[in-house]
Formats: C-alpha cells, structure tokens, sequence
C-alpha cells in the first residue's frame, strides 16, 4: 500500500525492514521462502490432513505406483511401499520427523554454542586461548565418526543420533559468536557503556546481542541445510531413527530395497529431502546477501 | 617463522592428547569389560587373561594404564577385532589410503572444475551466466550426497550398464598392495594388462568420485566467485587499469594470486566435509574405505574396531588440518589470525 505523505517527510526504515525490502527483491529467495514456509505448514497440521495412518500395512495394495502412471490409483497419490504402507502419509509424517527434529537440534546448538562464543569471546588469555583452539581442531573431526562413537556406546536410535548431530553443530556457533564479540568490544558504543558501568553479562545481552541476530539467522539456515543433511544420512545408514518411523532417511534405505521395481520408492523421499534443503540454503542466500547489501549501502 | 610452527605443532600435540585420553576412555565408556575391548580378545582363557592384564597394567590405577596402552599405540599394537580377528593396525593402514585416494581426486576434480568457473561467474557478475553458474551450485549443494549416489547407480550402472556397481577393482586383476592407492599400485606392480586394470580402475572411480565431488565443487565455486568480486574491486586493480593494463594482464598479474590467497585455506578446510561424505559413499559402493569399514564395526558391535578407528581417523585429520593451517599461514604472514573469507 502506498504511504499518504503529507509532508516531506523522509522514510527510514529499520534495519529488519531494510533486510526484508532486499530479500523480496530476489525472486529466488522468495520461491525459496515460501517452499520453507510450505514445509513448515506441512510439519504442523501435515498429520492432521494425511490420509493414511504411516506405519498402517496394507497387504491388498503392494507397491502400487503413484497415481500419475496408468496402474496408480488416485487412492495414493504417491503410490505404497513394500509392505504397503501411504507413501503421501509417511513423506508428510517424514517431513514432521525430519524438519522439526532439525529445527530443535539447531535451536539447542544455537543457544549454546553462542554461551560459549560469548564467553570465549568476551575473556583473554591463556584460557581463552585453549579454549579456541582446541575446539578449532577437534572441529575438524567428521560428523559421522561422532555419531558412530555416541551409537556403539548408547545404543542406536533417534535421539542417540541427535547428541551426535547436535555436537557437531554447535563448533560453528562458538566462532561465529566469538569473532563477532571480539570485533564488537573494540568498538565505541560497547566502550560507552562500560563507561557507563555496565557489567559483561548486561554488555553481552543488550548492546552485543541485538546487532548480532542477523548472523544468527543466517548461520541457524545454514546450519539447518547442514542438520536436516546429516540426520537424514545417518537415518539411511541405520544408526539414527529406527524402521517403523517415518523418517525420511530410514524411508530412503527401504526403498533402496525396491528401488528396481519401485523407483518411486527411492525418488520422493529424496526429492522431499532436496527440496527442504534446498528451500533452506535458498533463504539462507538471500539472507546474507541482502544483509550484505545493507551493510554496503 | 619458527614461532608460528611451536604455536601449531603445540596445538597438535594438545589435540591429538586429547583424542588419545578419549579413545582411551572408549574402552571403559563402551559396554562391556574393558580388557576386552582394549584387546579385542574374547573368550580369552585364564592364562591369557593374566598375561592381558598385565599388557594393559589393568591392577594399576587409571595414569599408567593410560601410559601402558599410550605405548601399545605406537608400537602398533591396536588390538584385535572382533569381528575378523586380525589386528585392527593392519585392516586400518588397508582401508584408510582407499578412502583417502577417493577423497584425493574428488578434491583435484572439485578444484579443476570449481575455481574456473568460480572465476568465470564472478568476472562477470550479476549477468546471466553468474546466476545460472550460482543456481545450479546451490542445486548441486543441495542434493543429499548420499541419494545422489543412489540416483546415478540406478541410471548409470542398472539401466545403461555403463559402469561397474561396486568394489574398487575387479576381482580378476591381483594387485599387490603397496601404497594403498589403487592407481599407484597398479602403476607400480609388474601385472599383465596393466592398461585394462587401469582403465577397470577408473571406471570403479568415476561415480563416488563425481558423488562427493558434488558439493565440494559448489562450495569452492561460490568461494571463487566472492573472492574475486571483492579482489576485483580493490584500489590495486584500478590503479593498474589506469595504466593501461588491459583485463587479460590485470587477471592473470594480480587477480589470480590475491583471488586464491584468503581462500586458500577455506577449500582445504573443506577436505574435512569430503571425508564424511566419502565415508557415507563407500557404503552404497562398497567401497573397502574406512567409512565403510567403520559402519561394517557399528552393525557388528566391534568396539575395538571402533576405538581404534576413531584414533586414526581424527589424529588424522586434526594432523590434517593443523599442517593445512600452518602452511598457509607460512604463506601469508600478513593474513589475520580470525580474518576469515565469506561464500
């Protein structure tokens, strides 16, 4: 809607409202946000609308195709699996598990790899020191060898595998956080309000914080594409969630069993993966580039 | 110089430290008696148990078992395992080059692809052929690796039978094993056609390689690109265009070099992400790498195997990835310690 102007008035418009006028500029970060926004909804009424019950085995209808080939019926949509379970129902199931289970591991790095970032960025010293670098290296160890340590010594399992996934999260967070405190306490408005007495904790949550949220949001996106990748690898694998559950890993390695006669089997829940990660990294760009832009200007 | 690589070689030795007290720790952290899972011996009869015991110094407190097992490691005595009963030092040194040759050329193919056309769509950004390049490596770093694997055996080796399923090697060719790497033994050994076995190998090579090449090639393409749009707008640049440098001589003179400088060391900390891929990889081409191997152990419970894995595994790359650190801070002293490059 236009804005009456009266008077000469000059517009500004806050830094969110800024970031938010360059995102909706970029067609591709749009699509990219509103597939996010589809997934979301599918994550949480999905269940409500899905025809089937997802681990509910029907022996009458085997492998039947989706309902765009002349053998498929309109009664599923995308066909069954091999023992005859909705494939519709288990894909929206599948998103549920896969995308909110994502959401909340990077919720959970987030919240504490940025205590860490800030305490590591906000002390000096040797201890600081230690801190960082160490983590900097073991950083470096690949996800999959934590999450098979964690698995031999607690036993497979969704929330098993989450331990792992989340572990390797949360070393992004820290340096992120870290160098973004660091370069922030050299500067005057921090010096300010220490000047004005204030403790490191008050620093940290009412002058530090507010001006990093942006990062936030585009790391967590970042992270989430990473998330969403990972516990799906480790659900194809066999060492994340177990076979009754729809997840769209473990969906993956059944089909993978079929995957001759019944490719479809193989095809949605991988387009399905795709697609999220895919909506996710598209926001995620659009993000950072019309943060970049706005610093720029 | 010199203090830089005290600083990292004592980074090294801190970490690797820490990674030795973990997969110590794994032995009592995992199910099951501790002995057996250092030794891998189950079943031992009492005398072994004894002469065990003894090896690993388990009447003594938890310092001198640590330093008893500490010098088992590196006389390369790592155990047993479970599953096959062969010491784990042997099955490692086999499978860890195999794992490590995929990751090779799928790094040379990400870096031979990526950095030209990195530097083709930020020469020309924000034109047609930027947008194509960056959507479809987005695309491309969007794919799960692990269905794209799936995806390419079903056309490539179901339906058009082109390429080899599984393995490295076929089984009709007997390469001894000297380094490791499939190509170089097959070079170094004196076996008739060696050509054939050659040409077998790289056809086992092509698709896990193209498979974790994937997203390493998208990464490393967007790094280029944004590297050189922020190069190519430096002072420097302009004040040799204003000597009349034409574009080829200002890209090759100065743009190639300070392009490649800061993001040198983000592609190679990408290694790290190609060897988790490739450990997913192997399993779908059964590849005999150490990821394979490691999930092999999973399935199996062999915690030996596991224990033993890890160590290796992470002291190689924390190695890894120190040494790639300390090189390219060797290489550009003026680089700050936190200054890190952006996508």
């Amino acid at each position: 809607m236009a804005r009456f102007n009266l008077y000469d008035e000059e517009f500004f418009p806050s830094p969110w409202q800024h970031t938010w006028r360059t995102f909706k500029q970029s067609h591709i970060a749009m699509t990219g946000l509103i597939l996010l926004i589809f997934f979301s909804l599918t994550a949480v009424i999905g269940p409500f609308l899905a025809p089937y019950d997802p681990v509910e085995q029907n022996t009458n209808s085997l492998l039947v195709p989706p309902a765009w080939f002349d053998s498929g019926t309109i009664a599923h949509l995308f066909g069954t699996d091999a023992v005859g379970r909705d494939m519709l129902s288990r894909v929206i199931y599948g998103c549920q598990v896969t995308f909110g289970i994502s959401i909340l591991l990077v919720i959970i790095a987030m919240i504490v790899g940025v205590s860490l970032g800030a305490v590591a960025g906000m002390t000096k010293g040797v201890r600081s020191s230690i801190l960082n670098h160490l983590l900097d290296s073991l950083m470096a160890i690949p996800t999959l060898l934590i999450a098979i340590v964690i698995v031999a010594m607690l036993g497979t399992g969704l929330v098993n595998s989450m331990w792992a996934i989340t572990l390797a999260l949360i070393p992004q967070f820290v340096h992120g956080t870290r160098d973004f405190v660091r370069d922030e306490m050299k500067k005057e408005y921090v010096l300010a309000a220490r000047l004005d007495g204030a403790g490191k904790s008050f620093l940290f949550f009412q002058s530090i914080l507010p001006n990093m949220i942006e990062l936030l949001v585009v790391q967590a996106t970042f992270a989430l594409s990473t998330a969403l990748l990972d516990i799906t690898a480790l659900g194809f694998l066999g060492l994340g969630a177990q076979p009754p559950l729809p997840e769209l890993g473990v969906m993956l390695s059944a089909g993978l069993e079929v995957a001759y006669i019944a490719p479809w089997n193989l095809a949605i829940p991988g387009i399905c993966i795709f697609l999220m990660v895919l909506a996710v990294n598209l926001v995620g760009d659009g993000l950072r580039s019309a943060v970049r832009k706005r610093m720029s200007s | 110089m010199i203090r830089y690589a005290l600083r990292y070689l004592n980074l090294m030795v801190l970490t690797l430290l820490v990674l030795s007290v973990v997969s110590f720790a794994l032995a009592y952290w995992f199910p099951g008696d501790p002995l057996t899972n250092l030794s891998g011996i189950q079943e031992a009869t009492p005398q072994t148990e004894r002469f065990l015991a003894e090896k690993y110094a388990t009447e003594h407190n938890l310092f001198v078992q640590y330093w008893h097992y500490m010098q088992l490691v590196f006389s390369g005595d790592w155990g047993v395992s479970f599953s096959s009963g062969l010491p784990l030092y042997d099955e490692i040194t086999l499978a860890l080059p195999a794992t490590l040759e995929l990751c090779a050329y799928a790094f040379l193919l990400s870096l031979i692809v990526g950095i030209p056309l990195g530097f083709i769509a930020g020469l020309k950004h924000y034109t047609g052929t930027d947008y194509t390049v960056l959507s479809l490596s987005v695309f491309s770093y969007s794919i799960p690796a692990f269905w794209l694997a799936l995806i390419l055996i079903l056309i490539f080796c179901l339906q058009l039978g082109w390429l080899p399923l599984s393995g490295r090697i076929n089984l009709l060719f007997d390469v001894p094993h000297q380094t490791g790497f499939i190509v170089i033994d097959i070079l170094l050994s004196d076996i008739q056609n060696k050509s054939a076995a050659l040409n077998d190998a790289f056809r086992h090579l092509v698709l896990p390689t193209i498979s974790i090449a994937l997203i390493n090639t998208a990464i490393t393409v967007r790094l280029a690109r944004r590297s050189i749009i922020d190069v190519m707008s430096k002072g420097y640049i302009i004040a040799a265009r204003s000597r009349g440098l034409t574009n080829n001589q200002i890209l090759w003179k100065h743009g190639v070099r300070n392009t490649l400088l800061p993001i040198l060391p983000l592609i190679a900390a990408q290694i790290t992400t190609l060897i988790t891929n490739a450990m997913v990889i192997e399993t779908i081409f059964s590849w005999p790498g150490i990821g394979n191997w490691l999930i092999q152990a999973i399935y199996q419970r062999d915690y030996p195997a596991i224990r033993a894995g890890m160590l290796a595994v992470s002291s190689f790359v924390v190695i890894l990835t120190v040494s790639i650190e300390l090189i390219t801070r060797l290489l550009d002293p003026t680089r700050d310690k936190n200054e890190r490059g952006t996508i």
